[in-house]
């Protein structure tokens, strides 16, 4: 019963906040910079989360995450209400990655490149997120990473990320699944004593 | 640490590491665009099928509807010419075929293609060989309808046995719509009798001017046709009263087959889909880190219990999963089979059989015609089964016969009707004995369902159904009374009928609290055959 009303409540909470975000977006649209503002502050986790996981690069996630808010800016007043405003910012946001990863002569998919989630401009990160970011990201694969830190991160479902990364459903349940496995046993070994 | 507690933690290490530089781009943002732009210029380098699926179809349709109207009419204006062009380039009517694929036909008042789109990544793999649709483009209507149901047999979308294709016919002159509907109907069932003949064809006439539906989310890569069949379930199943958008998206993951399964069963629940089946059937079996193992999921949600059939296919066999439809429990399946491989690996270069397979068998499950002697073939699967109904080729109609690998071992599942009477029997493939065998009457008389089945050990069974049945629940009600519980205190509840040399028993299943109960009861008197507890 208790995880039935957990569920209910975060399915409401996710539908509240696809509602709140649509709305802002409408009122980006007329100009609004304090809607402008408020999406930017809930919305940049996500949008930088999606560019690091794609381009494996602080620094370039940083200039991508600002040329999308730029760009929903420009191109505002096009928003149109529909199902999923997150899905429709971050795809700009993947876009915007893609084209730059293009442009950079590297290619779409990034490999097995070093993970490095930590800006340099932040020398003070606290010890926990150091090993949930750092350790524990690079211990998955690109693609488990780039899964789980959009299904944390952006609140998108399995079937919007799929869709977003264009890969199979299954792929992406399967690769979720496998890297999740993989995080919980390395917390769990390091909060061992 | 749960799930959910370690991606919040992620969560929130990620805010605080991402860089906060909101003034950096207020200063970059300077007079927004005034005009209106399609979302798909905003949307660069997305692909096609992507671009149909972001545009707010009703909308969309309703726009260029108008447009092609205006367009005749200026060019009827300007003189003869436009009529031609009006007959050539104006929609009359869109035609989408819906499996799980869908694609989207625009077809002018000819019935000649006037072009032929993939909606979603399935559709456009199905289409790759005609070029992604654009060879389809000035061809008659049926044929192209033709040359992509024969696309989706070659590509694996209609060989299940419960395969559904939805057909619908989307025009304002209903009288057209309802012709195309019938013609083709006609066409595609033709093509399947002889290359598909499990599947069903579902159809359905659309109103162009009705109003807009409702759900058409960002990335749902849906047909209008399909939208309606996942509303005809929401008003089935209640959630469209409640305006849920959460149940559409659901809904709209699904197949054609799976959806036709909850209409046909006014099953209001919403199942987990086939992704989340095979993705449970891969953990229960221990095979996800596998990138070797393939899946093939047939869904049966209008079985008692509702469940998906699992088919994963390694290096050293076949494996049959049964998956609860809605909790994704595994009901049944081999557990943890790289702990029952010898090889124990991805991909093994001799790989030692699992105990339960024998060598003939195992080492090739695809191709098992080449084997020769260790299996049967298809004639003499169906024979078995017909003699073991008593009935001969002629009495019988609707044949559908299924090859199964079932943990190693080649099984045909067969289907056939005589008269009123449906038979389901699953042939050892190996033997020939029949290892299972089902008896719908669906006669006029009382309810008009009856159901029977036994099971044979050796290929030496009779059909005993008998009249004398307690059901299941007096089953469950005799099991439960004799361990002094009540079905409220029970969890994981399974009554399943069985026959045992000839006798008709239930096999009843709970928990309560750490204790497992476990009883055979005799299905004709209620009697307590046997009985475990187990803490």
């Amino acid at each position: 019963m208790l995880a039935a009303l957990c569920l209910q409540t975060t399915e409401e909470e996710s539908e509240r906040r696809r509602r709140e975000l649509d709305q802002l977006l409408l009122q980006v649209g007329q100009g609004d910079r304090e809607a402008f503002a408020r999406l930017y502050s809930l919305t940049r986790g996500a949008v930088y989360a999606l560019a690091l996981s794609l381009l494996q690069d602080t620094h370039e996630a940083q200039d991508v995450a600002q040329d999308t808010f730029v760009r929903v800016w420009e191109r505002g007043p096009s928003y149109r209400s529909q199902g999923s405003p997150m899905a429709w910012l971050l795809t700009v946001a993947r876009n915007l990655a893609w084209s730059r990863l293009r442009h950079s002569g590297r290619q779409v998919e990034v490999g097995e490149e070093a993970w490095n989630a930590l800006p340099a401009s932040m020398p003070e990160v606290s010890p926990e997120d150091r090993v949930v970011l750092q350790e524990g990201l690079a211990s998955l694969g690109a693609e488990e990473r780039r899964i789980i830190l959009l299904h944390a991160v952006t609140g998108l479902k399995h079937r919007e990320i799929a869709a977003l990364l264009e890969q199979p459903l299954s792929t992406v349940l399967s690769k979720y699944h496998r890297g999740l496995k993989k995080l919980k046993s390395l917390m769990k070994g390091e909060n061992e004593p | 640490m749960t799930d959910r507690e370690l991606e919040l933690k992620l969560a929130a290490a990620l805010e605080r590491t991402a860089p906060d530089d909101f003034e950096a781009i207020l200063s970059r943002c300077g007079v927004q665009n005034g005009s209106v732009t399609e979302l798909k210029e905003l949307v660069q380098d997305q692909k096609v099928i992507d671009v149909e699926a972001v545009e707010v179809k009703p909308k969309k349709r309703l726009n260029r509807w108008l447009a092609a109207a205006c367009a005749a009419l200026v060019l009827a204006g300007a003189g003869g010419g436009g009529l031609i062009y009006h007959q050539s380039y104006a929609v009359a009517s869109v035609v989408s075929l819906d499996v799980n694929p869908s694609i989207e036909l625009k077809v002018n008042r000819a019935e000649g293609v006037i072009s032929c789109t993939a909606l979603n990544t399935e559709a456009a793999a199905v289409l790759f060989d005609m070029n992604g649709g654009a060879d389809l483009k000035g061809t008659k209507l049926d044929v192209a309808v033709n040359a992509i149901v024969g696309a989706l047999v070659r590509e694996g979308y209609l060989d299940s046995i419960s395969s559904a294709i939805l057909i619908s016919v989307e025009d304002n002159d209903q009288e057209r719509a309802q012709r195309l509907q019938a013609e083709l109907v006609a066409s595609v069932d033709g093509v399947l009798q002889a290359q598909a003949p499990g599947t069903s064809v579902l159809s359905q006439v659309l109103d162009a001017d009705a109003p807009a539906l409702e759900y058409m989310t960002f990335d749902s890569g849906l047909s209008t046709g399909k939208s309606a069949l996942v509303q005809k379930v929401m008003e089935m199943n209640g959630t469209l009263a409640l305006n849920s958008t959460d149940a559409f998206d659901k809904l709209a993951a699904l197949s054609v087959e799976e959806l036709n399964d909850l209409l046909k069963a006014g099953e209001k629940r919403i199942p987990i889909g086939k992704a989340a089946a095979a993705t449970a059937a891969e953990e229960y079996a221990g095979t996800l880190a596998m990138n070797s193992v393939t899946t093939d999921v047939d869904p049966e949600l209008d079985e008692n219990p509702p469940h998906y059939e699992v088919e994963l296919k390694t290096v050293w066999g076949e494996f049959e999963y049964i998956v609860d439809a809605f909790t994704g429990e595994v009901l049944r399946g081999q557990k943890d089979l790289l702990n029952q491989s010898p090889a124990g690996q991805d991909s093994p270069v001799n790989p030692a059989p699992p105990p339960a397979a024998e060598n003939n068998v195992w080492q090739d499950p695809g191709n098992s015609d080449t084997i020769s002697g260790t299996v049967i073939d298809q004639e003499t699967a169906k024979k078995a089964a017909l003699d073991n109904a008593g009935l001969s080729e002629s009495d019988v109609t609707d044949w559908k016969v299924e090859r199964e690998w079932d943990d190693g071992r080649l099984e045909y599942e067969i289907e056939f009707w005589c008269g009123t009477t449906e038979y389901d029997c699953t042939v050892d493939g190996h033997t020939g004995a029949i290892l299972k065998c089902g008896i719908d009457h669906h006669g006029n008389s009382g309810s008009g369902h009856h159901s029977d089945s036994h099971h044979s050990g050796a290929g030496t069974s009779t059909n005993t159904a008998t009249s004398a049945d307690i059901g299941q629940e007096a089953a469950k009600a005799a099991a439960l009374a004799h361990a002094g519980v009540t079905e409220s205190q029970a969890v994981k509840l399974k009554v399943e009928r069985d026959w045992d040399d000839g006798r008709l028993e239930y096999e009843v299943k709970f928990e309560v609290g750490r204790m497992e109960y476990e009883y055979t009861i005799d299905g004709a008197t209620g009697a307590i055959l046997e009985y475990e507890w187990d803490d």
